[in-house]
């Protein structure tokens, strides 16, 4: 641990607990994980990023059916092929850690879902987000009348203004009045 | 006019989906939209509350709202929905100095992410030591919430028989091996089969009324037959207790569930996945349990749908064959009730040869009629095109009555059917005993059922032409639930004068939770439909407290008839249920006595009864104020959303043409300005 905490730097550390909601030993817990991860080569660049495919082998992602959606809302490469560096990282797990607040997870939670980046939740959206739910393949997917007249219903429920998307403020409404929603939305290393 | 409304807006939608043209207009209608929801007064207020910015990652600092520029630099840079490197940046814009964060305050930050963990970890520990927690998460999985229901519904079941043990050993069977009685003897004629007819030994031993005399602990106020008392009446009143406020409760959900205007689905979707679940199994098991809540849902709404659009025609040959049905499931109870009355006056005259399968001709009949008819009842209510979830409650409902009838005939035979038994002393230890081999065959019933006819059949499924035409076996619910509260209902006519029933319930009903789990598990496919919980746990506990008001009458009856001529148990010698309550209340204080007999008099009944009624109204119409003002607020919602929307196009259609203007004015002036707000 002693090696790793002078790989950081007590300036960062310290930098990086006040810029997230995570702790001292998680940060060096995620900073451990992220370097194990790394192949030989990348540890030499200054600002090494992990290719998504790397990121996807970790437990706490693997079975996630968003795991690919996580990767692209919160990598900052330029090239949008979810690669994350270590700031990257640091923010996936802030984001979804114990103490953020329902703001800014019910915030990630929208751009998680909202597949196509475009500000909303739209049909295809929904679509989307209800097969990873229910399961991509043929014979678990709802059936082409099951999924309009779900999409159908949840517009109607959420969609307040009747835009026929459902946008952010629309999205924290329903989220605000979730009770399990904060302790749902986490994932700890 | 809402409707007109979300029309126009999905023309609007498609006409700047068309033309590429107009993309850049859609855009800033977007941004200004998020703009000026952002200066209502509603959300700054909320803001306010929450104490939560707005801004995203991208946006630039120039385009922030005023308003939530003088929020954000007051709110610690962690809060910020900024990437790490923007948070940077945010730091810098503010001018703070680097602030380090010191060794007690990332010492303090730790502690209390720690502590919540630890609170967290503990009451997943705690919900796990609640028995069976895990089986049932997997069954729920894998048949949905209804099967689960059922399983939900025996382990409280346990609980609440958990619960009569330790009355009865405290009230009644503590003090009885306190004070002592002589041990249980074995003689030469007791054989095994004692146990499954409750007479020889066992009928000297604990299990039965008969036992409990009179012993040495006989103060006039704490006697062993006012303890006996006691104990009988604290089960019954508990149970009542505990039943109400059961059904209490899941009627108060089914009434929030079954609400529309909620925002149900909403919450399945976006709350629905777990990110926490790192396990693949755990996955998949979510992603069908998600799947089956969501069919659920679609099929009672198109269900209803297609209700509300049946022709009067369709309904009058719908009603006609329901009342033809229903005639028909009538004369089928009668039939039943017919043939266990035969059975009862069969065992009866032969009531000296103790023949086993004499002894056991009426629990045969009652059984073998609740075997057979609830099937049919069930074919029946196929035929009637209700909605899956009430079909498996009417069919419930007609078989619960078809068992508690068949039951109270039972009861009501057995009283009837030889008045000069009534004098013999052994009346009151065979009553109890034909509760106990009710409470027996049924238990062996299911075993059978279980192990001889259920795994078997799954065996032979596909080479058998038998059990092909009879299809995959599927947990039928009604049946289950209907043993349940049919055993709990016998527990509870019994208790009196078989005591270590509840004992005995307990441990048959937890043989029963693997009994059942095995045959859910291992002989079932899942049920292709779905049916509600909700309103089916409402249902199952309403047929426990019709079990349970049963079961009162029995007792009273029985405290009644059996008054004067009990010769063996805690009130043989003359001593009755009324005498050694009146001795005891002769022997208090004055003031005390009086308010006693005030107490049973009809005098405060009266007073009682009013007082009830006072309560109840205010209750009922409390509710219904609160109702509606629960819907006027739904409007005031409705309302605010379609105000908000007017005020949104109105404020863009100005922006717009106010941008208009001034782009002509641009280019007329000839300037290379861009056009600002």
């Amino acid at each position: 641990m002693g090696t790793t905490a002078s790989q950081l730097g007590k300036d960062l550390l310290s930098e990086y607990q006040e810029l997230t909601f995570l702790t001292k030993q998680e940060i060096l817990l995620a900073h451990k994980r992220f370097t194990e991860l790394l192949s030989k080569e990348d540890k030499a660049l200054p600002n090494p990023r992990i290719p998504m495919q790397s990121i996807l082998t970790l437990p706490e992602l693997k079975s996630n059916p968003f795991r690919k959606r996580i990767c692209h809302v919160f990598s900052t490469s330029d090239m949008k092929d979810g690669s994350l560096t270590f700031e990257d990282f640091l923010d996936l797990l802030s984001a979804f850690s114990d103490s953020a607040t329902l703001e800014i997870k019910s915030h990630y939670a929208f751009r998680i879902f909202d597949f196509d980046d475009d500000g909303t939740l739209d049909v295809g959206d929904l679509e989307k987000l209800v097969n990873c739910l229910t399961g991509e393949t043929d014979d678990t997917r709802l059936t082409p009348d099951e999924m309009r007249q779900l999409i159908n219903n949840i517009l109607e429920e959420s969609d307040i203004d009747k835009d026929g998307t459902v946008n952010l403020s629309e999205f924290q409404h329903v989220i605000s009045r979730s009770p399990d929603f904060v302790s749902s939305f986490k994932i700890v290393l | 006019k809402e409707m007109e409304e979300h029309q126009s807006v999905n023309f609007m939608r498609l006409l700047s989906d068309e033309s590429g043209c107009s993309i850049l207009s859609e855009d800033s209608c977007v941004y200004h939209h998020t703009e000026i929801y952002e200066e209502l007064p509603s959300s700054q207020a909320a803001r306010h509350r929450k104490q939560g910015g707005w801004q995203t990652c991208e946006a630039e600092p120039g385009r922030l709202p005023r308003g939530a520029k003088d929020k954000t630099s007051t709110q610690p840079l962690r809060n910020l929905l900024l990437c790490l490197q923007g948070k940077r940046e945010a730091r810098n814009r503010r001018n703070l100095e680097i602030r380090s964060v010191g060794f007690w305050e990332s010492w303090r930050r730790s502690q209390s992410i720690n502590r919540k963990r630890v609170w967290a970890g503990v009451r997943g520990a705690l919900s796990s030591l609640l028995p069976w927690q895990h089986v049932l998460h997997s069954i729920e999985g894998r048949f949905g919430v209804g099967v689960k229901s059922y399983f939900v519904f025996l382990r409280y079941l346990v609980y609440m028989n958990l619960l009569h043990c330790v009355v009865i050993s405290s009230f009644i069977l503590g003090p009885t091996a306190f004070y002592g009685r002589e041990p249980l003897t074995f003689e030469d004629d007791d054989s095994f089969l004692d146990f499954f007819l409750g007479s020889g030994f066992l009928e000297r031993s604990p299990v039965f009324f008969g036992y409990y005399t009179r012993g040495s602990l006989n103060l006039t106020c704490l006697n062993t037959p006012l303890l006996y008392l006691n104990g009988v009446l604290a089960i019954l009143i508990l149970s009542l207790i505990m039943v109400v406020r059961r059904t209490a409760v899941s009627y108060k959900h089914m009434r929030l569930l079954g609400k529309r205007y909620s925002v149900n689905v909403s919450f399945k979707i976006f709350c629905g996945w777990d990110f926490t679940i790192q396990d693949h199994a755990a996955a998949s098991l979510k992603r069908s349990f998600i799947r089956n809540d969501l069919k659920l849902y679609l099929e009672e709404q198109s269900f209803s749908l297609r209700k509300a659009q049946r022709t009067l025609a369709q309904r009058v040959r719908l009603y006609t064959l329901r009342i033809i049905l229903n005639l028909l499931v009538v004369s089928l109870l009668g039939g039943a009730f017919y043939l266990i009355y035969f059975a009862t006056i069969t065992s009866q005259s032969e009531g000296q040869k103790v023949s086993l399968i004499l002894q056991y001709l009426p629990p045969i009949a009652i059984t073998s009629v609740n075997l057979v008819l609830p099937h049919v009842f069930r074919k029946v209510s196929s035929f009637e095109d209700y909605s899956f979830t009430t079909q498996v409650n009417v069919t419930l409902l007609r078989s619960i009555f078809l068992k508690l009838a068949s039951l109270g005939m039972y009861l009501f035979f057995l009283f009837r059917a030889d008045p000069f038994f009534t004098l013999n002393w052994e009346k009151n230890n065979q009553f109890g005993r034909e509760m106990y081999k009710l409470c027996i065959f049924d238990f062996l019933a299911s075993f059978c059922n279980t192990f001889l006819l259920n795994y078997p059949r799954k065996w032979l499924y596909p080479s058998s032409l038998l059990t092909r035409l009879l299809g995959k076996q599927r947990f039928l619910i009604p049946d289950n639930v209907l043993d349940l509260v049919y055993h709990q209902t016998v527990s509870w006519v019994g208790v009196y004068y078989c005591p270590l029933l509840p004992l005995l319930g307990t441990v048959k009903l937890v043989v029963m939770f693997y009994i059942k789990k095995f045959t859910v598990l291992r002989c079932c496919v899942a049920e292709q439909r779905m049916f509600r919980a909700s309103s089916s746990s409402v249902l199952f506990h309403f047929m426990l407290l019709l079990g349970l008001f049963m079961a009162v009458a029995t007792f009273g009856f029985n405290l009644y008839q059996f008054a004067l001529s009990s010769s063996c148990g805690p009130f043989a010698n003359g001593a009755s249920v009324f005498n050694v309550t009146g001795v005891c209340v002769d022997s208090l204080p004055g003031p005390a006595q009086s308010a006693v007999r005030y107490l049973a008099s009809e005098a405060f009944a009266l007073p009682l009864i009013l007082a009830e009624i006072v309560i109840l109204t205010s209750y009922v119409s409390r509710g219904r104020a609160n109702q509606r003002a629960i819907e006027r607020l739904k409007d005031m919602l409705v309302m605010c959303s379609s105000d908000k929307r007017f005020l949104v196009k109105q404020h863009t259609t100005m922006l717009r043409n106010k941008k208009r203007t001034q782009k002509a004015r641009t280019t007329d002036a000839g300037e290379d300005s861009s056009a600002c707000q």
